[in-house]
């Protein structure tokens, strides 16, 4: 078909948030109520999309009527939980100590963060440690918090997946081009400074089941195009090389272990763990926490399978974790409980280690800033959950309106020349014919990914994977093909996948040690050179740059 | 596959539509029932089952990979 692009489409604002999760729908809200003009872009639609779609239901948080005037201990423990030496500890001071604003926030717009009056904290510690997670009824708060940002003016455009950021001639990122999800339009918008908000990486990895692309803890939509667009843009990721693996029930691959309340048992019902003995609502289990792979371990020494057993729950506590399933966002494995007649009370379920994923992503500081000027980055362009996500978003908008404040002039970059690059791209994608569809290009990309940077990891694997995925990339922007709107959409997908699978690439060749879950078959020793070092990682002219830096 | 629409009821509001994450029901057109163009691609948030205003218009089957296993 004959596409006929509008690249003369332009908006204009103040701030542009690319990707309404909590950390964008929050950095919106700030920087509108600091004065600024603002557009939130998404791929999707805010009231119903990314990790926070239909709910979360633990916010990190230090609530002084809960934890008293020790701050310090919720910090340390969170640092602590979050492999907290890849990130500073300033950073993490900072995320904490805004925490309780934030949940007093959200409570006064109608997401409920008390149980019957109560902070209610449980799950994701053990027996003698600090409660840090707060758990509240996250179902709706997508919806509620697009009204909010609706309510302070903040403009809303759904359906446009942003491919590329603009920079304007001092290099100050100054916009963005995106393509329309439904129907053959190319938008450009133009702004004084862009919150990058897109969430995590997912399809990196070949996912659990073979062949099935969308069977993913997290949501397959969010492809790491932010990381993406900010390595093409020139700015600097960081820990793409640390791999991070989740786990949770067995084929129904779902987040939010930490809401099921019971012990993980082996099949003789011995705990795998040394923390609980009875489902106990305060816990849950915490060893899946400090040991994700303890299922892969257990099967793969023919130990396993590993059960998450909540029989013997008490009926007060089955009330509650049902509550919190729901809000959860586990109405999925609840329906599917129905249709098989499965009953947590009766029926231990299998829980499995999920794939691996890189644990990396955007370089930005407790100030949301990236390395790039009049670029911002918050939530899952890194890590922190909903919490992190909600908290930096918040000042990144702040400080992203402050930006746009003292940067008078307007931009003289009128983004023609990036419009122009991608609208053409794009009328290629769809106008050939007899080629390869996105799908090939994923499997390819999942397949390299696993096989040469994934769980073994060696100089000759990968020199030999890097050099697959440069041809699966030439051939991508070659011929891939897409028949309609909706596959190229996952045409882009490709190419922003293929951009992060190139800095993972290069990132796990630089550290040349195993440390923590990072493990290299060829340098099975830790290099004291690296302690309290990160590993950044930007695009130059020829390829990538890597860099040791100090975490202060 | 999943989602699966019972026509009879569905009224065509279009709010499943409008909210998929993964826009599993691209080129659906306003009051009419919704097309489930992308099954495959559905990732069981629920979204459309729960925000359906009229109960038991739009309902989830979970695909037999997707099976927990259970004792
Ligand atoms: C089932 C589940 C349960 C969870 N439970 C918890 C919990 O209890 N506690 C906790 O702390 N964390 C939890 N998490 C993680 C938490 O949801 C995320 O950390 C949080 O949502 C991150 O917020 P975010 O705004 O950074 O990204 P997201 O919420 O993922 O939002 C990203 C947004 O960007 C949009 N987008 C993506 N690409 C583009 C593009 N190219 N152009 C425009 N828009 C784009 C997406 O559509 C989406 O709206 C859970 C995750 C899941 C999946
Ligand atoms: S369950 Fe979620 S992804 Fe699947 S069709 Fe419904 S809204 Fe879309
Ligand atoms: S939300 Fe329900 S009633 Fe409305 S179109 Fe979808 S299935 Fe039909």
């Amino acid at each position: 078909m004959q596409s006929d692009v509008l690249s003369e489409e332009i908006m204009e604002t103040d701030v542009l948030v690319i990707g309404g999760g909590p950390a964008g729908l929050m950095a919106a809200i700030n920087a509108a109520e600091k004065g600024a003009s603002v557009i939130v872009v998404d791929k999707a639609n805010t009231k119903r999309s990314g990790a926070g779609a239909c709910g979360n239901d633990h916010f990190r948080a230090y609530i002084p009527e809960f934890h008293g005037s020790d701050m310090e201990s919720v910090v340390e423990e969170v640092w602590k939980s979050q492999a907290g030496w890849t990130r500073s500890y300033e950073f993490m001071k900072t995320w904490i100590s805004n925490t309780y604003d934030i949940v007093r926030m959200w409570d006064s717009w109608g997401i409920p963060m008390k149980q019957n009056g109560k902070w209610d904290f449980a799950g994701h510690t053990f027996p003698g440690g600090t409660f840090t997670t707060l758990h509240y009824d996250g179902i709706n708060q997508k919806p509620i918090l697009t009204e909010q940002a609706k309510k302070r003016g903040v403009k809303i455009v759904n359906r446009v997946a942003v491919f590329d950021l603009i920079a304007d001639q001092d290099g100050r990122i100054s916009g963005a081009v995106g393509v329309h999800a439904r129907e053959d339009r190319v938008i450009t918008f133009l702004s004084r400074a862009v919150v990058l908000s897109t969430g995590g990486c997912v399809r990196l990895y070949s996912g659990i089941t073979p062949g099935w692309l969308f069977n993913r803890a997290d949501p397959p939509h969010t492809t790491g195009d932010g990381r993406a667009m900010a390595y093409r843009a020139g700015a600097e990721l960081i820990n793409m090389e640390i791999p991070a693996r989740w786990a949770g029930p067995k084929y129904f691959a779902r987040c939010g272990k930490g809401t099921w309340i019971g012990v993980l048992r082996d099949p003789q019902d011995n705990p795998v763990g040394p923390f609980v003995e009875k489902p106990d609502r305060r816990y849950g289990d915490p060893i899946s926490d400090f040991y994700k792979e303890v299922f892969e371990d257990y099967h793969k020494s023919g130990r396993g399978p590993v059960y998450m057993d909540c029989r013997g729950i008490s009926d007060s506590d089955y009330k509650y974790m049902m509550h919190f399933m729901r809000h959860e966002a586990l109405n999925g494995i609840l329906n599917h409980f129905e249709e098989e007649g499965i009953d947590p009370k009766n029926n231990p379920v299998e829980f499995m280690t999920y794939e691996m994923s890189s644990r990396g992503g955007i370089y930005y500081n407790e100030r949301g800033e990236t390395s790039l000027e009049g670029l911002y980055a918050a939530g899952d362009e890194y890590f922190g959950g909903v919490s992190g996500a909600s908290t930096i978003g918040w000042l990144a908008g702040a400080n992203a309106a402050d930006f746009v404040e003292k940067r008078k002039s307007p931009s003289s970059n009128t983004g023609k020349d990036k419009a122009l690059e991608v609208a053409n791209m794009v009328k290629e994608i769809r106008n050939r014919k007899n080629c390869p569809a996105w799908q090939e290009f994923n499997i390819a990309i999942n397949q390299v990914m696993t096989d040469y940077a994934g769980p073994v990891r060696s100089a000759t694997l990968l020199e030999a994977g890097s050099l697959h995925l440069q041809r699966i990339k030439k051939k991508a922007y070659e011929i891939m093909q897409a028949g309609n709107q909706h596959e190229l959409l996952h045409c882009l997908e490709v190419l922003n996948l293929l951009d992060v699978a190139e800095s993972v690439f290069s990132a796990v060749s630089e550290r040349k040690e195993t440390r923590d879950k990072f493990k290299r078959v060829d340098y099975p020793y830790k290099n004291p050179f690296f302690d309290n070092k990160v590993l950044v990682c930007r695009k130059a002219a020829d390829g990538p740059v890597l860099e040791w830096r100090s975490l202060k | 596959m999943p989602p699966i629409i019972n026509e009879d009821i569905c009224t065509g509001c279009g709010i499943c539509a409008e909210r998929c994450p993964q826009d599993v029901f691209f080129g659906s057109e306003r009051k009419k029932p919704p097309v489930v163009s992308f099954p495959e691609e559905c990732w069981h948030c629920y979204a459309c089952v729960m925000d359906c205003p009229t109960e038991g218009a739009i309902t989830l089957r979970t695909p037999v990979p997707m099976m927990l296993n259970y004792k």
